[in-house]
Formats: structure tokens, C-alpha cells, sequence
């Protein structure tokens, strides 16, 4: 029987393997950023270990950096201090790290496949959940806590269950793909599978649906893969990722080499069995927007949000869930999803907040003003994404239209710095999770694509993007 | 042991209201359990007792990464989470660092037992008592390896058996 990429990745890394125990895998490359990582350098040097391959293992600081002017000093005390330990911490152990003014800083998983770190077969780990973004490069990516990270710090390898495997084919062809988008497809599989639907597992993205994206847009798909339940999402490499990846900083100089052994083997074989599967037709889906206060809580932008019954198909928790979710959020049952106005929109984080993401937004933004009630800002995923698209004029487009343009970090996505909702505050997000309270205490979250909080920041309340001209 | 229960009766609580992200730059553990499940429950750390067992549906703890979740939880005092289905980073954390046992149930189990409820655990023999309505479940046993983890400690005290 034939292998799966995943099996092939997992077996190719397996450093210890024993009956009845976990593998213990060999880890490629480790990201670090400034959040997850203190306790574990405190506890190398607790133990008096060093880190076993500094040269494999890169950091930046993206979770709570602020946002704006750099030159000024950091005001939040605790912020800085964590941004200091970091600094600290790569310097006492040999770790290269791209500090809050270095052209490479960024969200992690925004920086490593741009930096040409981030490569097709590889493993790689980071401590935190959207790791899962360098699966588009056929990478086997997963989110760690802090022990794991100071585990893969001192020896490089993890100890591992191997997860099931997933195929999730998506098949069929968008009438509009500048309207509807990877996140309505993430989204609409979310939806289909649940958030727990991928426990366990490890989802391979497949089919025509999947391969008509750009490597921009086949991020979004596997950074919300987490959000579907799963330990990973992946995308086998073709074309595309071999010519992203290409004359990058870190590409490594035997690149042409290693594609061809790439070319060969990363790929599943047509007789393997996957644990699971699911099929989802674009053909005729709609740009989604989430309702409630999980990412599986989601409908076409052209419904009315449903009832905790429909919802709920008959499931107890389930029902409340949704009864709380709108009580939460201030919606009612019925209401149509273009009716629902906001107060402020937030194009960012490491699920859009892409170069291809800019391009599409500003296209729906480019001689328009933000709508009087409403504050809108774009946070570049990357010092890099940003200066690409202020090379391509995209900020002053922005900028003309009253967003606000600003520095790259993780930034509303999870309101860890100042850039949060106020309580009540209903905001239409790129980002990856509508959890209470996640942008800010009392915050009201919809997670739409870039091109759908840009058509919403114009009009002051959700619109299905379908109508505009794209072209 | 004999522990008290609190019940959340949903499904799908995750890791931002278990400790809301601005609390993740607090490094006191102390501190940081002050702020527990501060998201969903404000009144937590008032009614939490050292030895609580946490009762929820499914996929508790969905969400980020942070191990400051369950680290939050074991120092508020809470021993184990008993829930229809664990998020697998939650669940790998708590048992990595040895903070919490986390605790499969059914959906008999978890009908049958009450905010409240005194509750006995035996590991050994996948059994819970309820000993305020004198019923008896059966958890899910661990795996054989997340066992031999939580047996030795944590991930750091683990070593694969010898041949």
C-alpha cells in the first residue's frame, strides 16, 4: 500500500521508534518568538543545557510588539520586558533573532517562508498554533507549548504520537476568485467538519481547488487548520512552491538539487489510504462570515444567522453554545448577515495579512473613504509585506481612504498589545479566531477575508462582495 | 482522592478564556492563576479550591498554544479536567509539564455528575464514584504512552523503555 506525504515526512524524520511508545522525531527547523519561549531558556539554564542546534533555530518578536512609530521606546513595561528576556536569551545562546528593527521581523509564520526558512519535507515547530501556516509548503508543521519548546531546544528532536491522517479535497472551480477566497474556503470547511473535526489528525489539502492557489492564499488554508481541530495541515509542493521559495535569504544554495529529490518523493502516493476524508465543491460557495464566538460558527454572507435549533442539529451543548454565542456577540436569530454594522475592521494577522491579501483588499478600497462610524486599520504581516507593498503604492491607497497603515505584529488578533477592541466594539477580522474576549475584554469578532473587511469598512457593515467589480 | 466538581456545560472552551492573551506576558504563577478562566468566569478564582476537578464537553481547551493555560488552572488549584474531548495541544501540555491530568469521559459520566458533586478517582482502575449520588463511571484510560508520560512525571522525566 502507498504512503501518504505525511507518513513519508514522519518516517523520514524518526530518530527513536519502539512498539507501544512515542516516536521521537528529528526536528528541521525551530521558530521562536518572544511569548512562549522565557520559561523555556529558564529552564536550560536551570539545567545547565545549552541549545543543541542554535544554527537551526531562528527568532523574531511579533505577539506584542507595538505597532507603531519603532524609534519611540516600548510604554507597556511588561512588553518590554519581554521583548528584552528575548533579546537576552538569543544572545546568551548563539540564536539568530530579527529584533523590532530588522527588515526580516514579522509574525512568525510570515517571516519563515519569505526568509526561505521554511521548506517542502521538512519538520518544523514553533510554540505556537498557526505553526500549521508552513504546511503550504509541503512542510510538516506543528504548534508546540513551551515544555515541547524547551524539549526542542535541548535536544532537537520531539517525542510524538503519530497522528491519523486527513484528506480534505476540495474540488471544482471559483466563478469569482477575487471575491470569494482561500479564507471563505477555510472557513466553509470549518464550518462543514467542525472545530473539532481534525482532532488528531493531520489534514492533507488536495485537488484543483487547492492547487489554483497562490502560496499567499494556500497559508490562509493550512493556518486555520488548527481551527478545524487538527495537529497539521499540508499542501504537497509543485511549481509554485519551488519557484516561491527560490533566490530567498536562506534558501539553501543546493536548492536546484533539492527540488528535484522534492519533485520525486514529496507527494502521496495515488494508492494510499487516508484515516478520514472530506470533499467540498467551490463551485458555487459564497464569501463566509463567522456569527458566534467559534470559527465553525460561520454562514454564507448572503443568509440570516440561524437559530440555536439549526444550528445545533439536536445537540444539547451545541444549542447552548449558540445561545450563549449570540447573547455574547448582541445578534439575533434572523438577522441578515449584510445587516449587521461595525465599528471597527482589522486587516492582519498570520492568516491574511499577506502581500496577495493587501493587493486584493486595496482593490475594493483604491478611491474609497472608511465610513464615518467606522475605524479601520491594516497591520502588514512582515516588515517585508509591508515594504513590497508600499513599493506597489498599496498604502497610499489605504492611507487615502482613512485606514490607518502600521508596523507588522500579531497585533488585534489576539490583543496582547495595545491594539484591542473596547468592550461592545463589533469588529469585522482577517484574523484566525472570533473566541470571547479575544480581541480585546468584550469584543465582538467576525472573521471574514480581506477583500470582505475592506468591502465592510467602505460601506459600515458587511456586504457580499459579489456585487462589486473586482476587475 | 475525594475532589468537589465545577461544571461549564458547553462545549469548545478554549484557550482565550481560559487565560485571556493579556495576561500571557505575566510570568508569576501565582499571578497568572488569578486570572483563570477570567474570560468565561470571573467568579472562578474565588470559588476554586486546591484539588478541584473541572467537568466540560467537548474539545475543551481548542485554541492557542500556550501552556500558560493549563499552568493557570494547576495553580489555581484544579487537578484534572474531565471533559467529553480535549483540543491536543491543550491536551499534550497539561500532561508535558505534568499540570493536569487531563481526563476522558462519556457522555454518561458526564450527564451523571453535578456542579458540586464530590467525586473520588481511581486510575488504576479507570473508575470515577460520585459519592454524593453514589454512582459509578468509568473514565477512558489513557493511551499506553501519554500513561507512561504522566507516570513518569512529564515529558522531561520520561525515557522509553530499555530493551
Amino acid at each position: 500500500m502507498g504512503k501518504t506525504l505525511f507518513e513519508k515526512i514522519w518516517e523520514s524524520h524518526i530518530v527513536v521508534e519502539k512498539q507501544n511508545e512515542p516516536d521521537l522525531i528529528y526536528i528541521d527547523r525551530h521558530l521562536v518568538h518572544e511569548v512562549t519561549s522565557p520559561q523555556a531558556f529558564d529552564g536550560l539554564r536551570m539545567n545547565n543545557r545549552k541549545v543543541r542546534r542554535p544554527d537551526l533555530t531562528i527568532a523574531t518578536m511579533d505577539h506584542n510588539v507595538s505597532t507603531t512609530d519603532r524609534s519611540l521606546p516600548i510604554l507597556d513595561q511588561t512588553s518590554a520586558v519581554q521583548i528584552k528576556t528575548l533579546e537576552n536569551n538569543c544572545k546568551d545562546f548563539g540564536i539568530k533573532l530579527f529584533d523590532i528593527h530588522s527588515p526580516n521581523q514579522g509574525i512568525v509564520h510570515v517571516i519563515g517562508p519569505q526568509l526561505g526558512i521554511t521548506l517542502p519535507g521538512s519538520t518544523i515547530v514553533c510554540g505556537d498554533s498557526h505553526t500549521s501556516t508552513h504546511g503550504a509548503f509541503g512542510a510538516l508543521a506543528l504548534g508546540i507549548g513551551t515544555s515541547e519548546v524547551e524539549h526542542v531546544l535541548a535536544s532537537q528532536t520531539l517525542w510524538l504520537e503519530k497522528p491519523k491522517t486527513f484528506e480534505v479535497r476540495v474540488e471544482g472551480k471559483r466563478s469569482n476568485p477575487h471575491a470569494v477566497t482561500a479564507k471563505d474556503i477555510i472557513l466553509s470547511i470549518i464550518k462543514n467538519i467542525g472545530t473539532a473535526g481534525g482532532t488528531g489528525t493531520v489534514i492533507e489539502y488536495r485537488g484543483e481547488g487547492i492547487t489554483d492557489l497562490s502560496m499567499d492564499q494556500r497559508m490562509t488554508i493550512c493556518n486555520m487548520s488548527i481551527e478545524g481541530g487538527a495537529r497539521a495541515g499540508l499542501i504537497a509542493p509543485d511549481q509554485k512552491t519551488f519557484d516561491y521559495l527560490r533566490g530567498r535569504e536562506y534558501t539553501p544554495k543546493n536548492y536546484e538539487l533539492l527540488v528535484d529529490s522534492w519533485k520525486d518523493t514529496l507527494k502521496t502516493d495515488s494508492d494510499a489510504i487516508f484515516d478520514k476524508q472530506f470533499i467540498l465543491d467551490i463551485n458555487d460557495i459564497a464569501p463566509q462570515v463567522s456569527w458566534g464566538t467559534n470559527p465553525g460558527m460561520t454562514c454564507d454572507v448572503n443568509e440570516s444567522i440561524p437559530s440555536p435549533d439549526d444550528f445545533s442539529n439536536g445537540d444539547a451543548n451545541q444549542k447552548k453554545g449558540a445561545e450563549k454565542a449570540l447573547e455574547y456577540m448582541a445578534l439575533e436569530s434572523g438577522t441578515m448577515i449584510e445587516d449587521i454594522k461595525i465599528d471597527r475592521v482589522f486587516i492582519g494577522s498570520c492568516t491574511n495579512a499577506r502581500l496577495d491579501d493587501l493587493i486584493e483588499a486595496s482593490k475594493i478600497v483604491q478611491g474609497q473613504k472608511v465610513a464615518s462610524n467606522v475605524s479601520a486599520m491594516v497591520v502588514p504581516g512582515s516588515q517585508m509585506v509591508k515594504k513590497q507593498a508600499e513599493e506597489m503604492g498599496l498604502d497610499k491607497i489605504f492611507i487615502d481612504a482613512n485606514f490607518e497603515w502600521r508596523e507588522a505584529g500579531c497585533s488585534m488578533c489576539l490583543g496582547m498589545n495595545s491594539d484591542i477592541l473596547s468592550p461592545g466594539e463589533r469588529c469585522a477580522s482577517t484574523s484566525n479566531r472570533n473566541f470571547e474576549g479575544r480581541q480585546g475584554n468584550g469584543g465582538r469578532t467576525h472573521l471574514v477575508s480581506p477583500v470582505m473587511a475592506a468591502a465592510a469598512a467602505i460601506h459600515g457593515h458587511f456586504v457580499d462582495v459579489r456585487k462589486l467589480d473586482l476587475n | 482522592m475525594r475532589v468537589n466538581i465545577i461544571k461549564y456545560a458547553r462545549d469548545n472552551i478554549d484557550t482565550d478564556v481560559i487565560i485571556p492573551g493579556q495576561y500571557l506576558k505575566v510570568h508569576d504563577y501565582a499571578e497568572l492563576a488569578t486570572h483563570a478562566m477570567e474570560g468565561l468566569d470571573p467568579d472562578f478564582h474565588s470559588k476554586v479550591k486546591e484539588g478541584d476537578f473541572i467537568l466540560s464537553g467537548k474539545n475543551f481547551g481548542c485554541g492557542s498554544s500556550r501552556e500558560h493555560a493549563p499552568i493557570a488552572l494547576s495553580h489555581s488549584g484544579v487537578k484534572a479536567i474531565l471533559a467529553l474531548s480535549f483540543a491536543r495541544i491543550f491536551y499534550r501540555n497539561s500532561v508535558d509539564g505534568a499540570f493536569l491530568l487531563p481526563i476522558e469521559i462519556d457522555q454518561d459520566t458526564y450527564d451523571g455528575i453535578s456542579e458540586g458533586d464530590e467525586i473520588d478517582i481511581d486510575i488504576s482502575k479507570n473508575e470515577i464514584k460520585n459519592i454524593t449520588k453514589n454512582q459509578t463511571y468509568k473514565m477512558k484510560p489513557f493511551s499506553e504512552i501519554i500513561g507512561k508520560i504522566i507516570a513518569a512525571g512529564g515529558l522531561f522525566k520520561y525515557q522509553p523503555d530499555q530493551d
